[in-house]
């Protein structure tokens, strides 16, 4: 039977919403910050080891010979694994692209520092790494291949020799007549851009307690990972098992971002258990692991853009070239990332045609990983400075700019020329409202003041899209095969009529439980407090991704309200036995059910429930007596992508406009942000306090992309960036209070009219800030082509203009 | 990340602090609010066999004026020192520097005898202490002695502490009144080491001309650096943006190959000495 999952909030069975769109506070924040909640790293089972992992000082070494046996004679030490072990048990994992996957242990040589050597499991920690010390490796160094541009040179050393070479993967991607639209361009602008490696810092780094029964060969492992099924899935590939011989528990963590979930780490302590009798042990990776060898690292991009326009300034194509250097093996899936932008190439604009000429390159860096918006970040740092150098080209004032170039409101759903559709929006209206909030006629006033008193004012005005639901068709270039991601949930009311939800998806901090609360209550018109979420474990949950993609909020509505129809359409029949009538004359209103035509009489859910379970007497015959139901949702009209990529994948499109001011110290080149203002549209607001917590902090993230976040590498890729004395995220004290308004702009599409609104400002932060800083230094004729722009990079700007006293 | 083995001791008074020191047959070192040890510790950077806290030795932790000086005990937090009228009235200079340590957590923890002892060369104490002339007094086996800030700090990450030696005190002489002072620093954010700093004292004659400076910079050598030039070059001079400007010029010309990290180059460093001279300079005048 199909099931119509409410579009809007007045397609829901109540009068006036009590919960869902309203600012609810969030239920499950009192555990969290208080602590009640397990974390991982607070478990403790019988007879628990603990994991250390010795890793290759050297970026690129061979493994010449390795001795354990002093560290599994010291007094504590339960097990040792090495490469070999590695070898014996395990495949190298699914990898993006496929075949550039790495065992979890180096067998004959390290690719990266930080690469898994050896690993001990002792009766603690400090044990287990007093043991790290006694392993003697001998390695032969190898030339580091440590420049993407030198790596796809035939001469160059080979990261995996196997495969002949360091390109992982190069192709061009034309949608559209891209030669015509160049030729016949009455401008053309081509810049080069470089982004540097940043990515996710959750406060709670990757922990997991493995155990792997050597009789069964079962595994159970206990984890803070982002995707609790998917992980399941790669762990029975991994080391080759039914995937039902895989049990993930997925514990309540603090945050990803993309970055939780180290797989190797994960493999290293099952097969650390394994050795050590199916013994449960315990991995915390630490802040120096996960900054060096987690799944800390994405983005490390060298870009070159060109953008044409007609004579009034209207973009008549886009062309992007993008090397990306995705490090030493594809098992981080940040090539993910270098798909993505095909669902938003050409950003809230009317752009006809594209190219995108991509160039995947292996080197001796830490793997590279997702990050909060998987990509489009810096695609969109790229096309919104090529939408300024236009801008300022032809003497167009930036907001003019994009608003020549905004998709008209009436032109939805509309098809981008990389395949994706978009559902709705407004941007034009959006780009009103923040051009209202900030003041912007005033702000150009102002800029024009303080430049002659000489000061560097900018002002960035940035627009860019934030694409919704993913969906595995997106990164079908990368070679993921699936279209539809599913997200389950049960809906279940017992005897009392007390209401639990059942999920697959672990708690990761961004609201969802309440969400689930919301919506349930909201259907049955109970209190939120009456409904109880409960977290399954991958052997019992229904299909489910978790979050991701900004897909959960609305995917997880969808699935919710599919189950909660499910249960009415149930409860509906059971009414209409009882009350002699017609299914069809059923209706569930505020939490009754009633009778068309007969007002006198009505059930509550509860007495229905009740019913069900305690008057099987009352039953029709052949009744199912359960009042719970499981309902899967996946996006509606997806389509597998064609050769050239595209496809109909993310479901939703939300838009932002920021507007940025921003000072430079002309003597030291230190960016001040002076204000932020921003206006988003992404559809129904679920609950308004968690979009605008998604927003704040997602702002923060951007700010630390554009001035303050960067993996260095030094000489032979010694990472130099190895704990937050050097990789510096931004504080309270560099993010500014953020003024915020809303247009809402439902999608027609998805459950509630809800768009994906989780990874956020990252999209538009990092440009919108850029714009700013280049606006500022624009009169002096430098440009900002390279994130982040910290103070000795913007200085040697400044003085390569010639400012400097 | 966790520590080698060691042991750990914790005595209550000072002789027995300083006997474990001097015993010879293990490696000891002083612990007071760990904000740099317990990172080198927990990386294995640091491996000594024994750790001295110092925590529960008495008469260590206190702020009081005597003759002409203010004497902070070395275990005195940095957040006491912070919140001291005493400090924030005769050494506003101390008080202005402290605010630029880490945040409110790290100056709770760390103390300013651990901050002097680290002698690391971008951090602000070390800087201030030579700035305002101040007086480590040191216990070791033989009795006690004092060591002039100026003589105190080696070079990175050392002092002329012995290794059974324990700095009990710094003594900081109060300015004569009149007389300016600037604390700038420049850092990636708010509470990060310093890429480079100044603490300044600068005091007129009658005649409205510099009569005497201290410029003294952080995070652009081997420990503090005293501006030697800087402050001849000054003296004498009619305050005005020419003669700071002349005194940031004179730092940068003196300044031999600053560090280079991945936060600034040695040419930038050189750049924000001269920079943060000329704004500290201007800031001190006014205050005189």
């Amino acid at each position: 039977m199909t099931v119509e999952i409410p579009k809007s909030l007045a397609e829901l069975p109540v009068g006036e919403p009590r919960w869902v769109g309203r600012r609810v506070r969030r239920t499950e924040d009192a555990a969290l910050l208080t602590g009640r909640v397990e974390f991982i790293d607070d478990v403790q089972l019988p007879g628990m080891l603990h994991c250390a992992i010795l890793r290759s000082p050297f970026a690129h070494a061979r493994i010449t010979s390795i001795d354990v046996s002093a560290a599994l004679a010291l007094d504590g030490v339960a097990a040792v694994v090495t490469g070999a072990d590695a070898r014996a048990w395990a495949n190298p994992p699914r990898s993006a692209p496929e075949g550039w996957g790495a065992l979890c242990i180096a067998a004959e040589k390290a690719s990266f520092v930080g690469e898994p050597v050896a690993a001990v499991a002792a009766t603690s920690r400090y044990v287990a790494e007093d043991a790290l010390e006694l392993i003697e490796v001998d390695y032969e160094p190898l030339d580091v291949v440590e420049d993407p541009f030198a790596a796809m040179q035939p001469d160059s050393e080979l990261v995996h020799e196997d495969q002949g070479t360091n390109v992982m993967m190069q192709r061009v991607f034309t949608w559209g007549e891209v030669d015509a639209a160049l030729a016949g361009a009455a401008h053309t602008f081509t810049e080069r851009f470089r982004w540097n490696r940043l990515g996710a810092n959750p406060t709670e780094t990757y922990g997991c307690v493995c155990e792997w029964d050597p009789m069964s060969l079962d595994i159970v492992v206990r984890g803070a990972m982002q995707s609790p099924s998917s992980f399941a899935l790669g762990r029975a590939a991994t080391f080759g098992l039914a995937s039902n011989k895989v049990r993930v528990v997925g514990h309540a963590h603090g945050g990803s971002f993309g970055g939780k979930g180290n797989a190797r780490g994960t493999d290293i302590a099952c097969m650390l258990s394994r050795k050590a009798g199916g013994r449960p042990v315990k991995w915390i990776e630490d802040r120096s692991e996960y900054m060096t060898a987690g799944a800390s690292q994405a983005w490390d991009r060298h870009y070159e853009a060109t953008l044409t326009t007609d004579a009034e300034g209207v973009v008549t194509a886009l062309v992007v070239k993008l090397v990306d250097d995705i490090g030493a093996s594809g098992d981080g899936f940040g090539a993910i990332s270098a798909a993505k932008p095909l669902t938003a190439f050409t950003g809230p604009y009317t752009i006809p045609v594209a190219r995108y000429d991509l160039t995947l390159v292996a080197t001796n860096k830490v793997p590279a990983s997702p990050y909060r918006g998987m990509g489009p970040p810096p695609h969109f740092f790229v096309l919104e400075q090529m939408m300024d150098i236009a801008a300022r080209g032809l003497a167009i004032d930036p907001a003019e700019m994009r608003r020549r170039n905004f998709i008209p409101a009436d032109r939805f759903p509309y098809t981008i020329p990389s395949g994706n559709e978009y559902d709705s929006g407004s941007y034009e209206r959006v780009l009103d409202e923040a051009l209202d909030l900030a003041g912007y006629e005033q702000l150009r006033k102002d800029q024009a003041a303080a430049r002659a008193e000489g000061r560097l004012v900018g002002i960035g005005v940035a627009s860019a899209i934030e694409p919704g639901v993913f969906d595995w068709n997106a990164y079908a270039i990368v070679g993921m095969p699936q279209t539809g991601v599913p997200e389950g949930a049960t809906v279940g009311v017992d005897i009392t009529g007390s209401i639990t939800v059942r999920v697959g998806f672990s708690h990761e901090g961004q609201g969802q439980p309440t969400l689930v609360s919301q919506l349930v209550a909201e259907y049955f018109a109970v209190e939120m407090d009456a409904v109880r979420v409960v977290h399954l474990d991958t052997a019992s949950a229904p299909p489910s991704f978790g979050p991701g993609g900004s897909r959960l909020g609305v995917a997880i509505t969808g699935a919710v309200l599919g189950a909660c129809e499910r249960v009415r359409d149930k409860m509906a029949t059971v009414v209409a036995a009882i009350m002699h009538c017609d299914a069809g004359d059923v209706e569930l209103r505020d939490g009754r059910f009633r009778v068309a035509g007969r007002p006198e009489v009505d059930m509550t859910v509860a007495q229905v429930a009740g019913t069900m379970l305690a008057r099987s007497d009352l039953l029709p015959e052949g009744m199912d007596p359960l009042p719970e139901a499981t309902y899967v949702w996946t996006a509606p009209g997806r389509t597998p992508a064609d050769e050239e990529g595209r496809a109909k994948s993310y479901l939703t499109a939300a838009q932002a406009v920021h507007v940025v001011v921003v000072e430079i110290d002309a003597e030291t080149g230190v960016v001040e942000i002076v204000r932020y203002c921003l206006v988003d549209d992404c559809g129904t607001r679920l609950n308004p306090v968690v979009v605008e917590g998604q927003t704040d902090g997602s702002v923060a993230q951007g700010i630390g992309a554009a001035l303050y976040e960067e993996y260095v590498y030094g000489d032979e890729a010694q990472p130099l960036t190895a704990s937050f004395m050097d990789y510096l995220m931004p504080t309270i004290n560099e993010v500014p209070a953020i003024e915020k308004r809303e247009v809402v702009t439902p999608s027609p599409v998805s459950p509630l009219g809800a768009k994906g609104c989780g990874e956020g400002a990252m999209h538009t932060t990092p440009a919108a800030v850029m714009c700013a800083v280049n606006d500022a230094l624009a009169p002096l004729g430098v440009m900002a082509r390279e994130v982040p722009a910290a103070p000795n990079r913007v200085w040697n700007l400044l003085r390569s203009a010639g400012t400097q006293r | 990340m966790k520590p080698a083995p060691l042991d750990y001791a914790a005595p209550e008074t000072l002789a027995e602090a300083v006997a474990l020191l001097a015993d010879a047959s293990r490696e000891a070192k002083v612990i007071a609010g760990g904000q740099s040890l317990m990172p080198m510790l927990n990386m294995r950077l640091a491996r000594p066999e024994l750790l001295v806290d110092l925590r529960r030795v008495d008469g260590l932790d206190h702020i009081r004026e005597e003759h002409g000086a203010i004497r902070i005990g070395a275990m005195t937090s940095k957040r006491e020192v912070e919140q001291s009228p005493l400090v924030r009235e005769r050494l506003p200079l101390l008080h202005a520097a402290t605010l630029h340590v880490g945040h409110p957590q790290i100056r709770s923890r760390g103390t300013v005898g651990g901050s002097m002892a680290q002698a690391d060369p971008a951090a602000e104490y070390p800087c201030v202490a030579v700035a305002l002339g101040a007086t480590m007094r040191v216990v070791g086996p033989g009795g006690e002695r004092t060591i002039p800030a100026a003589d105190f700090f080696v070079t990175y990450l050392t002092t002329a502490l012995e290794e059974d030696e324990i700095l009990v005190e710094v003594s900081f002489p109060v300015p004569a009144p009149g007389t300016g002072w600037s604390f700038t620093e420049i850092s990636r954010r708010h509470g990060d080491f310093a890429l480079a700093g100044a603490a300044i004292t600068v005091a007129l004659d009658g005649a409205g001309t510099v009569a005497d400076s201290a410029i003294v910079l952080f995070g652009v050598g081997p420990g503090p650096v005293r501006a030697h030039a800087a402050e001849a070059r000054i003296r004498g001079g009619r305050p005005g943006d020419e003669l700071y400007r002349e005194a940031g010029a004179a730092v940068a010309a003196a300044l031999t190959d600053p560090p280079a990290d991945v936060h600034a180059d040695s040419e930038y460093r050189r750049h924000l000495a001269a920079t943060m001279t000329t704004r500290g300079l201007a800031e001190a005048v006014q205050r005189t």
